[in-house]
């Protein structure tokens, strides 16, 4: 499995894969908002998971900043908030953004439910001050953001149940559209949400990164790892199968013996 | 009494929450927020319950000589980085994000893909055709396996759409069928806390 892995990231052949309508439908949303929109990122995930949310985030960060959206993030896991502050930077770094104006972050808090109801009544009081020490309320960027009347739509980046609470306090209270950026073991998990319409779209594992940034035109980490996750699969699927032959012979010279 | 107060503070706290929401009074609104703005106040606190609970259990295996290095390595880790946060922030390329993109992050990357030995490990021995239902388990974790990577629609465009449906149909049902079990259990629950049946946070009493 290492071997197999480690080669095909070395070999990284190019993928053509077909966006699947959920991948279509978060690109079109973003690639559609009027300029100045405000997009919430709120980056719910452990550090374990980077891999697979990394080439997901920045893809989406991208667009963000691509289509002149203004974006705030934020997160409500401990271990996202480096790694979301230092991802945003990386996004906004590359169209040239400045921080405070076209993007900011807010950082981590606790209690993540009474966090999403809290930004329902007012944003500045959950995060009176942003990651880097500035009072909320000063900072550029935040005018006229009070609370989710003011933002278009929330994508929590996750690898665990962030997203359902975001779905049932933020969504079913507030009104508030969300998105979703999932690992792949996730996405079954979301897919009566986004059935139901509760969950607007999701961009989900390193296939769902990959389909992102062929609609995006920027091919990044989800499309070196898909050879790689191809390949794995394969490799599991191979295992399934010499499993059961060995399983079905071992049982035939048992009937015989 | 000792189980009266706490029984009585649960119930109006649950009554409060629930007038809340369908109310529109002013009063309600800052009630709410209150309560919002505690209850994360509340939360930190457990954090240094937490932090405290973990010094003290590394620190009694290390008197007692048990996992001595380990212990050690994650008292020092759980120090070590509020001490860099605090001497030189958390801004880019401080120590603090320095250590977190280049320790933490990569040590738990790496026990998190050793599930990968494992899945292939158990695909091995594990799924196996015993019985019909273990075959039609089979089939369908083949199906959605290819289905999930891009060669798929190369081999079949067929793969694609059975495991889009496997997804989007029998196993949408069965979760559908969990989430709705869990939110009844979940407002049953509820009910009982506020209600005083439900006591078993209390000590089991």
């Amino acid at each position: 499995m290492f071997l197999i892995v480690v080669v095909s990231y070395i070999l990284s052949i190019p993928f053509d894969t077909q966006p699947s309508p959920e991948v279509q439908k978060a690109f079109d949303y973003i690639e559609n908002l009027p300029e100045s929109s405000v997009i919430l990122f709120s980056f719910d995930h452990e550090a374990s998971s980077l891999p697979e949310i990394k080439p997901i985030t920045l893809a989406l960060l991208r667009h963000a900043f691509r289509s002149k959206a203004k974006v705030v993030g934020l997160s409500l896991f401990a271990e996202g908030t480096a790694i979301g502050y230092r991802m945003m930077t990386k996004a906004a770094d590359e169209f040239g953004l400045k921080y405070g104006r076209d993007y900011v972050f807010l950082g981590f808090k606790p209690q993540h439910i009474s966090a999403i109801l809290g930004i329902g009544e007012s944003i500045t009081r959950v995060f009176p001050e942003d990651y880097l020490g500035n009072k909320t309320d000063t900072i550029p960027i935040m005018r006229g953001i009070n609370n989710y009347d003011d933002i278009d739509m929330v994508i929590t980046i996750a690898d665990g149940d962030r997203p359902a609470q975001w779905i049932e306090y933020g969504g079913a209270r507030y009104n508030q559209q969300i998105m979703a950026g999932l690992t792949a073991a996730m996405i079954t998990s979301y897919d009566p949400y986004l059935a139901s319409g509760q969950l607007y779209a999701v961009v989900g594992g390193l296939k769902g990164a990959a389909e992102y940034e062929n609609l995006y035109g920027k091919r990044g980490g989800g499309n070196r790892g898909m050879l790689a996750q191809t390949s794995a699969h394969f490799y599991v699927i191979a295992l399934i199968i010499i499993g059961n032959i060995i399983y079905f012979r071992g049982r035939k010279q048992q009937g015989r013996g | 009494m000792q189980t009266r107060i706490p029984l009585l503070v649960c119930l109006i706290s649950g009554v409060i929450m629930f007038a809340q929401y369908f109310s529109s009074l002013p009063i309600a609104k800052s009630i709410y927020e209150n309560i919002l703005e505690w209850w994360q106040i509340i939360f930190a606190f457990t954090l240094f319950v937490g932090v405290a609970a973990f010094i003290k259990t590394n620190l009694k295996s290390i008197s007692q000589k048990k996992e001595t290095p380990y212990r050690t390595i994650s008292l020092i880790g759980l120090f070590l980085m509020p001490i860099l946060a605090l001497i030189g922030g958390t801004k880019i390329d401080s120590p603090f994000l320095w250590a977190f993109e280049n320790m933490q992050a990569p040590m738990q990357a790496t026990v998190f893909s050793l599930l990968a030995f494992f899945v292939a490990s158990a695909s091995y021995r594990g799924f196996r055709a015993r019985s019909i239902s273990a075959s039609i388990l089979l089939v369908t974790a083949l199906i959605v396996l290819i289905g999930r990577v891009p060669i798929a629609e190369l081999i079949s465009e067929s793969f694609p759409k059975i495991g889009f449906w496997i997804q989007n149909y029998p196993s949408m049902s069965a979760r559908r069928a969990i989430l709705i079990g869990i939110g009844l259990g979940s407002m049953t629950t509820a009910l009982r806390v506020i209600l005083g049946i439900e006591r078993t946070y209390l000590r089991g009493n």
